[in-house]
C-alpha cells in the first residue's frame, strides 16, 4: 500500500547517482522516472503513455530544477494549479544554489529545496533522508487518493 | 510664445484716450450738415445753416429739403436717395447750386437711422469729375511694384499725393511694435521743414483715434482755426444720444488735436490711412502752413492711392517675409541635418553652432542641459547663464521666451548687456530645466524725435496734460540696453525647429530604449553565465565525485566498474566542454567583428571536414547547394554554422541515412542561409526557448551537449545584424535559417 515517489530528472548520471541512493536508503516504495517535465506532468495527469495508469498520486515529487522541455518551476506551477495534484509533496532536487531559484521555488510552493551535495556520501544521505521523511514518516495529505500497486 | 512686457513708456497721455472723438457733437464749418429722418424729413442740423443756405437751423427742423436747399436741388438729391443705395461710407451725391447761388458737393451717408446729407463748399460750378484722376492712379499703380522697398513705394506715394493735393508737405509715417510713428518718405516744398527721419511718439495719435484711422481711411482739417459748427438739436432725435460722426467727412476734430497742429505751424492737415493685413501699418500725413480745401473727388483719389499703396507694402513685406522664412528654413535643415549624425544630442548641438547663429542672427547661444553648459560666441559668462535658466524656469511655461531688451524684464542682465540685450529661450525638454538659449548685442541706437517726448511726462499737472506739447524742434535720444527686435518669422521658425529637435530627442530616446532592451539581455545573459557555472558546472564535478566513490566500494562487478568509469571520463569532458563553451560565449560580446568578403562555399565545407570525427561510421548525406560571397567575419561566422551543422549531426544520431542540407537566398538587403535535416526535430512549443543559454530540449542521454551552441549562433548573426529561427515538428527533422545584412554597419 506504499505510494510510489516520482523522479523527474533528465541527466543519466544524477538519475543513476539518486537511484543508489534511494535503494541505499530501504525504501520500499518504487520509483517511477519522469525524464522531463512534460513526462512528469503527463504521469502527474494520467496524460498520454500514463492515460491508463492506477488512479493516485505519488508520495512525493523528487524534481530537478533544469528540465529540457518543461523546466522544473513549469512543473511545480502546473501541480500547484491543478486540483486534485494542488498538496502533493513537491521537493525540488537541484544543483542551483542561485537565491532566484530558491526564491521562486517557494513562492510557486515548494515543500522542499535541496542542494544536490557534491560529496557522494552527503549525497546518498541526503536522498536517502529525503525518501525517508517523505515517503514514510510524513502523513500525506487528507483526500489524496490511495495509491494501489498495479498487478504484476 | 511669450513676450517680455514693454518697459513702462513715459509718454503717457492717457486722459487724450478718453476723449469721445466720435460723437464731437459739431462739424468743421467748411460745409453743413443735414440729417432726414427715414421719411426725409431734416430732424436735425449743423447750426451754420443759416450762414450756408440762408436758413436758421431751427426754423430747418421739421421741414423738407425743398424749404432749405430749394426745389431743383432737392428734388436731384431726392432722385440719388430714391435709389437707395446710401451706405455707411459717405458717397457722392450730387453737386448742387442753392437758391442763394453758392455750389456744394454733397456726400450722403446712412447712420443711426438717418441719412447724414453733407454739404461741402466748393469752388467749382459744375459737377465733380473723376476722369482726370484714373491716369494718375493707373500711373501710380504701374510705379509702385517696381520701386525697390517700402521706403521707396511710400515715397513715390507722397510725392503723387503732394502732386494731387498741393500740400505743402507729405509725408508717410509707420508706426512701430510700441505705436510710434516713424517718417520714412516725406516729398516738401521749401516752406515747410522737413521731418524725414524723426519720430512721433505713440500718444501723438490716441487709441481711439488710431481705431477711427482703422475704419475710416481719410480724414480733413481744412483749418486749424476755424470754430466748430454745432449740431441742433444736439443729440439724434431717434436714438437720444449724441451723433456718432465716424464716417462724416466734415465731423470736428478734437480741440487738443488742433492746438497740436497751430503749435506745428500748421493749418490744413489730411491723414490717409494705410492699412496692411487689417491692422493700421501708418498714414500718409499731408500737412499745409495755411488753410486748405481739398475737394471730394481728389480726396478719393487720394484713398484709392492710400489703398494701393497698401496693398503694395502688404504684398512687398509678405514676399520679404517669405523669403525671410526660406532662407531660416533653409539653415534649419542644415542644422537640424547635422544634429542626427552623432550620438551625443548636445555635442552635435555644439558642431552646427555657426549655424544656429545665423538662424537666430544672433551674437552668441548657449545649451544648457543638466550640469552641462556650452556657450558659443558672445554670450553671458557660466554662473550668469546659470542665474538667468533658473530665472525662465520660474518665469516662463511656454514654447518660446523672447525680448530685445532683456535687463528690462530681468534687470540683472544689465551686467552684460552688450552681449545679450536681446534673448531668445527655448525649452528644449518639457520637464527639465534645459534651454537653447540666443543672445543678441545691444544695438545703441539714437531717435529723433520730434520734439522730446518726455516733456509730456506726468510731473505736469492733468491742465497741462491735455495741452498737447509745443516743440517740434528734432530732439536726439540715445537708446541702450536693446537689441535687434526678433521677427516673427524667427519665432515661428524658432518653434518649428523646436519641434524637430523633440522629435529629434524623441527617436534618441527610442534607440535608448532599444539599447536598453540589449543591455537588458547581455545582462540575462551574464546572469545565465554566472548561473551556470553555478549549476551547470557543478553537476559533473558531482557525478565525477559520485561515481569515484562508487568506484572505490570494491562490492561492485567489473562491468558496472567500467561503467562509472566511462560516465567519469564523460563528465569531465562535459565539464570541459562546458568552460570552452562558456569562455567563447562571453568572448562573443566583447570582441570585435572583423568583416571581410568570405566564401560560404569554403567556410561551409570546412565545418563538415572538422566534423568527421563526430560523424564517424555514421552515413550523412550533404546536400550543399551554391552558396554566395557575404560580408561576415569568417571566425564567427565559422563558429555559428559549425554549431549548427553539429546540431544537425546531432539530431540525425538517430536515422539510418542522416540527409543535411545547406542552402542560400540572396534577397535585396540580405542573405537567408537554411541548414536542413531530417532528424528528431522538436516540438514548435519550445521554440523561444531554443537559442536561449543554457537550455536543452532533448533529454542528456539522447543528444549530448552544454546548450551553448544554438545561443552561440544567435549570438553571432546578431551581431550582425541578422536573425535566427528555425522551423520544425517532433520526428520531421528540423530547419534553422540565418540572415545576415548584405551592407554591414560597422
Amino acid at each position: 500500500m506504499l505510494k510510489p515517489i516520482l523522479l523527474v530528472e533528465d541527466n543519466p548520471h544524477d538519475l543513476e547517482l539518486t537511484l543508489i541512493a534511494l535503494s541505499r536508503s530501504q525504501l520500499a516504495n518504487e520509483v517511477i522516472i519522469a525524464r522531463d517535465g512534460a513526462e512528469a506532468l503527463d504521469y502527474l495527469t494520467c496524460r498520454g503513455p500514463y492515460a491508463k495508469r492506477q488512479a493516485g498520486n505519488p508520495a512525493v515529487v523528487l524534481l530537478d530544477l533544469k528540465l529540457p522541455k518543461v523546466d522544473g518551476l513549469e512543473v511545480l506551477k502546473s501541480i500547484r494549479s491543478t486540483d486534485g495534484l494542488k498538496s502533493t509533496p513537491v521537493v525540488m532536487l537541484t544543483s542551483s544554489k542561485e537565491e532566484q531559484d530558491l526564491l521562486r521555488s517557494y513562492e510557486l510552493g515548494v515543500n522542499a529545496y535541496v542542494v544536490k551535495p557534491v560529496d557522494f556520501t552527503e549525497f546518498v544521505r541526503a536522498i536517502a533522508d529525503l525518501g525517508i521523511f517523505w515517503a514514510v514518516l510524513n502523513e500525506p495529505p487528507p483526500g489524496s487518493a490511495r495509491y494501489v500497486r498495479p498487478p504484476k | 510664445m511669450i513676450q517680455a512686457p514693454p518697459a513702462p513708456s513715459p509718454f503717457d497721455l492717457s486722459s487724450c484716450d478718453k476723449e469721445p472723438i466720435r460723437f464731437p457733437g459739431s462739424i468743421q464749418p467748411h460745409g453743413f450738415l443735414l440729417c432726414l429722418s427715414p421719411a426725409r424729413r431734416i430732424v436735425q442740423a449743423s447750426d451754420n445753416l443759416a450762414a450756408h443756405a440762408g436758413v436758421a437751423a431751427t426754423a430747418a427742423i421739421g421741414g423738407t429739403l425743398e424749404a432749405v436747399i430749394g426745389a431743383a436741388a432737392a428734388e436731384m438729391l431726392l432722385a440719388e436717395l430714391d435709389q437707395d443705395r446710401l451706405g455707411e461710407r459717405p458717397a457722392y451725391l450730387a453737386t448742387v447750386q442753392l437758391p442763394n447761388d453758392s455750389w456744394f458737393d454733397v456726400l450722403g451717408h446712412a447712420f443711426d437711422g438717418l441719412v447724414l446729407l453733407e454739404f461741402e463748399t466748393i469752388a467749382r460750378t459744375a459737377a465733380a469729375t473723376f476722369r482726370d484722376l484714373f491716369p494718375l492712379v493707373g500711373e501710380f499703380m504701374q510705379q509702385l511694384p517696381a520701386a525697390p522697398s517700402v521706403e521707396a513705394m511710400s515715397q513715390t506715394a507722397a510725392r503723387q499725393i503732394r502732386k494731387l493735393t498741393g500740400f505743402g508737405r507729405v509725408m508717410v509715417y509707420q508706426f512701430d511694435r510700441d505705436g510710434h510713428g516713424h517718417v520714412i518718405a516725406e516729398s516738401r516744398d521749401a516752406d515747410h521743414p522737413s521731418y524725414l527721419g524723426q519720430r512721433f511718439p505713440g500718444t501723438d495719435i490716441p487709441r481711439q483715434a488710431r481705431e477711427l484711422y482703422t475704419i475710416n481711411r481719410i480724414r480733413l482739417i481744412q483749418d486749424a482755426n476755424y470754430t466748430p459748427s454745432r449740431l441742433v438739436p444736439e443729440t439724434n432725435p431717434l436714438t437720444g444720444k449724441p451723433n456718432d460722426l465716424s464716417f462724416a467727412a466734415l465731423r470736428s476734430v478734437s480741440p487738443i488735436h488742433l492746438q497740436y497742429m497751430r503749435n506745428m505751424d500748421t493749418l490744413a492737415s489730411m491723414s490717409v490711412s494705410i492699412i496692411v493685413k487689417g491692422q493700421l501699418w501708418g498714414l500718409i500725413s499731408c500737412h499745409h502752413a495755411a488753410p486748405r480745401p481739398l475737394e471730394f473727388d481728389k480726396r478719393s483719389a487720394c484713398e484709392q492711392l492710400g489703398q494701393v499703396l497698401s496693398l503694395c507694402i502688404e504684398s512687398r513685406e509678405d514676399a520679404d517675409d517669405l523669403q525671410f522664412r526660406l532662407d531660416l528654413r533653409r539653415i534649419m535643415v542644415s542644422m537640424l541635418a547635422g544634429l542626427t549624425h552623432g550620438a551625443d544630442f548636445i555635442d552635435n548641438m555644439s558642431q552646427v553652432f555657426p549655424e544656429l547663429l545665423r538662424f537666430a542672427r544672433a551674437g552668441g547661444a548657449a545649451i544648457v542641459v543638466d550640469d552641462r553648459l556650452i556657450r558659443f560666441g558672445n554670450a553671458p559668462d557660466e554662473a550668469q547663464i546659470r542665474a538667468l535658466v533658473d530665472w525662465l524656469g520660474v518665469n516662463s511655461h511656454d514654447d518660446l521666451f523672447h525680448t530685445d531688451h532683456l535687463s528690462a524684464a530681468y534687470p540683472p542682465a544689465a551686467e552684460y548687456v552688450s552681449n545679450a540685450s536681446g534673448l531668445l529661450a527655448m525649452p528644449i525638454s518639457r520637464i527639465h530645466k534645459h534651454y537653447l538659449l540666443w543672445f543678441r548685442p545691444e544695438v545703441v541706437h539714437t531717435i529723433d524725435w520730434a520734439g522730446n517726448p518726455h516733456e509730456k511726462d506726468g510731473a505736469q499737472n492733468l491742465r497741462a496734460q491735455l495741452t498737447p506739447r509745443t516743440s517740434f524742434a528734432s530732439w536726439r535720444e540715445t537708446i541702450h540696453g536693446t537689441s535687434v527686435p526678433w521677427r516673427s518669422g524667427e519665432l515661428e521658425l524658432a518653434i518649428e525647429f523646436r519641434s524637430a529637435l523633440l522629435g529629434i530627442a524623441l527617436e534618441r530616446a527610442e534607440q535608448m530604449a532599444e539599447l536598453a532592451d540589449e543591455l537588458g539581455r547581455a545582462n540575462k545573459e551574464l546572469e545565465a553565465f554566472s548561473y551556470s557555472v553555478s549549476h551547470d558546472l557543478r553537476a559533473p564535478l558531482r557525478h565525477i565525485v559520485g561515481f569515484s566513490n562508487l568506484l572505490m566500494e570494491s562490492d561492485s562487478d567489473p562491468q558496472t566498474r567500467q561503467r562509472f568509469l566511462a560516465n567519469i571520463k564523460d563528465s569531465a569532458r562535459l565539464a570541459g566542454k562546458l568552460v570552452d563553451d562558456l569562455l567563447s560565449f562571453s568572448q562573443m560580446g566583447r570582441a570585435a567583428l572583423r568583416p571581410v568578403a568570405v566564401d560560404m562555399a569554403d567556410l561551409v565545407q570546412g565545418c563538415i571536414d572538422k566534423l568527421a570525427g563526430e560523424v564517424g561510421e555514421r552515413k550523412v548525406e550533404w546536400r550543399i547547394g551554391e552558396l554566395p560571397v557575404i560580408q561576415a567575419d569568417p571566425t564567427f561566422l565559422q563558429l555559428a554554422v559549425y554549431n549548427l551543422l553539429a546540431n544537425a549531426v546531432k539530431f540525425t544520431g538517430q536515422q539510418e541515412l542522416a540527409i543535411i542540407s545547406v542552402d542560400a537566398s540572396v534577397m535585396d538587403t540580405q542573405t537567408v542561409f537554411r541548414v536542413a535535416d531530417n532528424g528528431a526535430g522538436f516540438n514548435m512549443d519550445y521554440v523561444h526557448k531554443l537559442f536561449g543559454v543554457f537550455q536543452r530540449l532533448h533529454r542528456m542521454e539522447d543528444f549530448q551537449g552544454t546548450g551553448i551552441g544554438l545561443a552561440n549562433v544567435r549570438r553571432i548573426v546578431e551581431r550582425h545584424g541578422g536573425r535566427v529561427w528555425a522551423e520544425s515538428a517532433p520526428g520531421e527533422g528540423a530547419t534553422f535559417y540565418f540572415s545576415i545584412p548584405n551592407e554591414l554597419d560597422s
